[in-house]
């Protein structure tokens, strides 16, 4: 019999060569199935259905949409005078090119033969026809509720509504009707005029064939495969499910294929490198994430990017151009850099001194404040920027209307007016100033006190060793925390799209959501927007995790840390007031604006005036079953979101801090690189990847706003699994399986019982955010899948403000619950 | 150069009484170590008299100027002191020549006589080469010489350490010791040092302060606290010694529990007492008042240590390491005593030991 040494050797020796043999296999089997997919797609391509499928499409609507035309628009049109109908007409003609050219590949050419070929007296009213059609299925986006207001309109007023937008469309500077200023308002050029004839489709679109017929598309796309051939099968009426499975299939095949290759290779160069030819299972587990973060976040990235620099599949700069020479764009730049600049100066001058303040003083009731400013950190922005517009609302706002009483100036608008930059920059300041508290105020308590201490027994005053050592040693930490705050702020939708928009202050970021609403185009030059986003976003993370990271000076000294307290003496005082003031116009009265909103009639009066005040905001809004559904969606997919993130975050946890394997770097970096990324940018790149072009079809799902939200906020919960762990000594684990427990069982009965809280913690620090998203919802979100934030800003921009404020309400009191159930649960170690 | 009185000196956080009414004058020049078991309250003196921590009551003086007590406080800033941290307390952002310039630099110090002292300070402390490196450059023992260094610097009155040695290791530590003790010398300054380690107190101090629990158990030159320590505590703290209950009684102690054998005793006490003895006091010898059996023994090179079972009682001796080629486990052996140190037995001495340990 062999000893057990000899055995080793030749078993060790074959296992090598199983697992070579099993990755180049499995690499094989990867460009087989890419081969596969390729011949799939040959056929695909060679039936000429992709150009041809969005045509048949449209043309199939044609009919249903007719006698919307008929009845309605055709009536309208032949009442211009003939002037201005030539112009409309013509306007017509340019926006069905244009729309068919995003379509697909020559669209403009197939448009123009389409209409010549029908007769001469067919061809106007097929131009509209088909334009109808063509915005059913892909045109701007109007939200539910102005097409509700907008449909709502009674025969006389739908009749005028009408005239008035054709008369917009032949006039640019005619006025644009009450109820399309919403969407209208703020657009210019052929921007306008497609929403505008889009709102005229909708005043008229009543016609419940041509809606019945776009919903059978709809939910073709949905269930059968991609778009195209669900468009072609019903414009052809074919219906051949083999056909359908390879052709819709070559694209799903050829990604499976490739990542089975690049996993092979992966694992392939780690094996060399690590000289160990054993298939290890958490490498298996660490090509799982890898392989999901490759595919819905680096791809989406890459392709953007690719999109953006090659539009036409060839080197131009020509999106580029577009965009930032048109002014509207230009301006949206300025404005974001210029806002996000002023916010980080402004966030960071408030942060360090109440960091300081709170953190290292004796200032009357520091843990309270401490607590509060903290909490800010987790009230949705928007919340925040419903608040001070109606405090700063020129004309109606509390605080103008207390001004203009106590200084006795006249009725007019003003003094102050938040549609504007710097009412922007002040709102987005007061929401984003605790990202750099709380990396401040981490940094100074973690801060050896002795180094204060021996500037002092050197000679220097309290406020010098402030500036000579206290200062300089968190001036990494300062700077991290500032950048954090640039690139929040730059990259937030929701202040200003609340603030912002009514005030024609554009950013990047309103941007890009309007331009996702106009169709194939309109995504084109918002990936160019997002690339600039996306750039800026990359270079803040390299800064602040590489080149910071290297000048951290903070150590955790071994003993426990005591800080230094500074006596403020006659100071203590009038700091605290200070400090309690920043607090009551920062975070008491925007709270209690929105709460008192919430039972108003009229916003303008005070809620305690005669006959204003009311329940029935919160009982209509929390009445609605919309509401009721999307805070069901917001429920689930925050859940859902958490669950999912806290187990990749355990399992990364593991392998980062107990592991030596190679490559366990990758998905963490992936991970990194995915939470700074903007979240439109995000969203974005989720929309144009994952509608089927490149074999998955998750685009109005909730698959798709769950994914967004894991590559968003999945660090948050790994951070804080990773940290507890790196607390718990490995010999604890040892000394169990010294003591004969298997790997499991030590898992569940030594690591497991010690991490619970920070894996609770993890779990709500994922779990809220998604809660009340907003930025990626916005893009992502479809009429099923709407969630409680975006619900929200839905009611504050279309339907009521008292309303949508009883709803905010709403959402703070689940946070702030959460919060406390967090805290709870955890033993007061952990609270966002 | 200068003088630290304290007065009735009491320090409490809350309901927890730190320090008990410390009293004493630190003379000019003098090098006062406070030692004592960690939590014993002697950080918290050195930190008040550093103006870190107030008294909760008493007075503190240095050099006849009141810096503590009643409504005068002096901040720390104020004192000219020098101070050395256990944490060494270097500023990272900095670079070794600007550490040590600091304190000169607060008081607007011309700039060539910031470079003059510098240099000066730095060669004291054996650094010149490394003026210009970053703190994470420098090893352990280096970034600690520059914490001395700037200490010195401004020619404080009075010199602070807060366990300085802790963090270093065996080798490093005991020159260090020697060469904080010749600055000291050289220098003529007055030294307050704070440590739990006897050796480095025993080596470096001209008086000691034994803390424990908040009180002062004794103050003397080491040899007093070594040789005559005022009580249990103090001989148990300092040095090995074996405790063993006696009856004191016409010229000798008898101890019951070895099996009532006795040994000379000339002095005052009487009745039942705790008798201390060092293991290096006692020796084997052809004739001694003590007679046992060689238990174990452990060869250490210098010295060879031993347990000896006399009776019921296990006694530890501590003899030259020569003695181990000629002992053997099992043999019968006697023993003499050289110096032994007498208590009165309160009933408290399991209770001190367990506390201590």
């Amino acid at each position: 019999m062999k000893t057990a040494v000899q055995d080793h050797l030749p078993s060790a020796d074959r296992s090598a060569w199983a697992a070579k043999l099993t990755l180049a296999l499995v690499f094989a089997l990867g460009l087989a199935i890419i081969a596969m997919g390729f011949l799939g797609m040959q056929d695909y391509s060679r039936s000429g259905f992709s150009s041809e499928s969005a045509y048949y499409a449209i043309y199939a609507l044609k009919g249903p949409v007719s006698s919307a035309w008929n009845r309605e628009l055709q009536p309208q049109r032949a009442a211009l005078s003939a002037d201005a109908r030539e112009r409309v007409d013509a306007a017509a003609l340019a926006l069905l090119k244009s729309a068919w050219e995003n379509l697909y590949n020559g669209g403009a050419e197939k448009a123009q033969a389409t209409l010549e070929a029908a007769g001469e007296s067919e061809r106007t009213a097929l131009t509209y026809k088909l334009l109808y059609a063509t915005y059913l299925m892909n045109g701007p986006k109007v939200s539910t509720a102005n097409r509700k207001e907008i449909t709502a309109l009674s025969g006389e007023d739908a009749a005028a509504f009408r005239s008035a937008l054709l008369a917009c469309v032949a006039d640019e500077n005619a006025p644009v009707p009450a109820a399309a200023e919403k969407m209208a308002g703020n657009l210019q050029g052929t921007e306008r005029q497609a929403m505008l004839m889009q709102l005229l489709f909708v005043s008229g679109g009543a016609s419940s064939s041509a809606s019945d017929a776009v919903n059978v598309l709809k939910k073709a796309v949905r269930e059968k495969a991609s778009q195209t051939d669900a468009f072609t099968m019903i414009a052809r009426g074919e219906v051949n499910w083999l056909w359908q499975l390879i052709v819709s299939n070559g694209r799903t095949a050829i990604l499976i294929g490739i990542l089975f290759a690049l996993d092979a290779l992966l694992l392939i160069l780690l094996m060399r490198s690590e000289k160990t030819w054993v298939i290890d299972v958490k490498w298996i587990i660490i090509l799982a994430i890898v392989d999901f973060l490759l595919l819905f976040q680096l791809m989406p990235l890459v392709y953007m990017i690719v999109k953006a620099f090659f539009p036409e599949s060839e080197f131009s700069l020509e999106t580029f151009r577009r965009l930032y020479t048109y002014p509207l764009n230009l301006d949206a730049l300025t404005n974001t850099l210029i806002a996000a600049f002023a916010t980080m100066i402004l966030g960071t001058l408030i942060a360090f001194p109440l960091a300081w303040l709170v953190g290292r003083t004796n200032l009357y009731g520091r843990k309270f404040f401490r607590a509060l400013f903290v909490l800010t950190y987790m009230v949705p922005p928007y919340v925040g920027a419903m608040a001070w517009l109606r405090l700063l609302n020129p004309n109606v706002g509390t605080i103008n209307q207390w001004m203009r009483a106590l200084f006795h100036l006249s009725d007019a608008p003003g003094p102050l007016n938040v549609y504007t930059l710097p009412g922007m920059i002040w709102v987005l300041s007061s929401f984003y100033y605790p990202y750099a508290f709380i990396t401040i105020s981490r940094a100074m308590e973690k801060m050896d006190p002795s180094l204060e201490e021996a500037s002092r027994v050197s000679g220097a005053s309290p406020l010098k060793t402030l500036f000579t050592v206290t200062l300089p040693m968190m001036m990494p930490s300062l700077i991290s925390g500032a950048l954090l705050v640039f690139v929040s702020a730059a990259s937030c939708y929701g202040i200003p799209s609340i603030i912002g928009s009514p005030g024609r202050v554009h950013t990047v970021t309103t941007r890009i959501v309007e331009y996702v609403g106009l169709g194939q185009q309109g995504l084109n030059d918002a990936t160019g927007m997002a690339v600039f986003l996306m750039v800026m976003a990359v270079i803040i993370l390299f800064i602040s995790d590489v080149v910071l990271a290297k000048r951290q000076y903070i150590t955790v000294s071994g003993k426990s840390v005591r800080p230094a307290i500074v006596d403020l003496r006659r100071w203590r005082v009038p700091l605290t007031a200070l400090v309690a003031l920043f607090a009551v116009v920062v975070i008491l009265i925007p709270f209690a604006t929105i709460f008192t909103t919430s039972f108003k009639i009229d916003v303008g009066k005070s809620m305690l005036e005669a006959g204003n005040f009311t329940l029935a905001n919160w009982t209509t809004v929390f009445g609605r079953v919309e509401t009721l559904n999307s805070l069901k969606n917001s429920l689930i997919f925050a859940s859902v979101t958490a669950t999912v993130g806290i187990v990749i975050a355990c399992t990364m946890s593991y392998l980062l801090q107990r592991t030596r394997v190679k490559g366990r770097k990758i998905p963490d970096f992936l991970i990194t690189l995915g939470s700074g990324t903007p979240s439109v940018v995000i969203a974005l790149g989720l929309i144009m990847t994952m509608r089927g072009d490149f074999g998955i079809n998750i685009y109005n799902t909730a698959y798709i706003m769950i994914i967004a939200y894991l590559i968003k906020y999945l660090m948050m919960g790994m951070r804080t699994v990773v940290s507890a762990m790196s607390q718990i000594h490995v010999s604890l684990e040892e000394c169990s399986q010294i003591a004969g427990a298997s790997w499991l069982r030590t898992m569940f009965r030594i690591t497991g019982p010690l991490i619970i809280p920070s894996i609770a913690a993890g779990w709500f620090l994922i779990f809220i955010p998604s809660f009340y998203e907003l930025s990626m919802t916005a893009l992502l979100y479809s009429s099923t899948t709407k969630t409680i934030g975006y619900q929200l800003f839905e009611y504050w921009t279309f339907t009521s403000q008292p309303m949508s404020c009883a709803m905010a309400f709403g959402i703070l009191l689940i946070v702030v619950l959460l919060n406390f159930v967090l805290n709870r649960l955890t033993k007061g170690e952990f609270s966002i | 150069m200068a003088t630290v009185t304290i007065k009735n000196v009491t320090k409490a956080f809350g309901d927890n009484v730190v320090l008990k009414e410390f009293n004493d004058t630190f003379r000019d020049g003098e090098f006062i170590t406070l030692l004592g078991p960690s939590g014993c309250g002697k950080t918290t003196m050195l930190r008040m008299i550093a103006g870190f921590e107030k008294p909760t009551s008493g007075e503190l003086y240095i050099d006849d100027q009141l810096v503590s007590g009643g409504k005068t406080f002096v901040p720390p800033e104020k004192r000219n002191i020098g101070m050395v941290f256990q944490s060494y307390a270097v500023w990272p952002h900095m670079n070794v020549f600007d550490n040590v310039a600091y304190p000169l630099t607060i008081k607007k110090v011309s700039k060539a006589e910031i470079r003059q002292n510098v240099e000066r300070v730095l060669d004291i402390v054996h650094l010149s080469q490394y003026a210009s490196r970053l703190p994470n450059q420098l090893s352990g023992g280096q970034q600690q010489r520059v914490a001395l260094a700037r200490a010195l610097v401004a020619a404080p009155k009075l010199l602070l350490l807060d366990e300085p040695l802790s963090n270093l290791d065996a080798k490093l530590r005991e020159s260090m010791r020697f060469e904080i003790k010749e600055i000291q010398r050289k220098l003529g300054i007055t030294v307050v040092y704070v440590t739990h380690d006897q050796t480095e107190a025993m080596a470096m101090s001209d008086r000691i302060f034994l803390i424990n629990r908040g009180v002062v158990q004794q103050c003397g030159t080491p040899q007093e606290i070594y040789n005559q320590p005022a009580n249990k505590f103090v001989a148990d703290f300092l040095g090995k010694v074996c405790f063993f209950k006696g009856v004191a009684e016409e010229g000798r102690i008898v101890f019951p529990a070895m099996d009532g054998q006795s040994i000379p005793y000339d002095g005052p006490r009487t009745g039942k007492v705790d008798v201390a003895i060092r293991p290096e006091n006692l020796y084997f010898t052809a004739q001694g008042p003590l007679s046992g059996v060689l238990e174990s023994q452990y060869y250490l090179g210098d010295v060879d240590d031993c347990r000896v079972r006399v009776g019921g009682t296990l006694v530890r001796v501590i003899t030259n390491g020569y003695a181990f080629r000629e002992l053997r486990e099992g043999q019968p052996v006697s023993l003499g005593v050289r110096d032994i140190m007498v208590f009165a037995d309160d009933g408290l001495l399991e209770s001190m030991l367990q506390i201590q340990t």
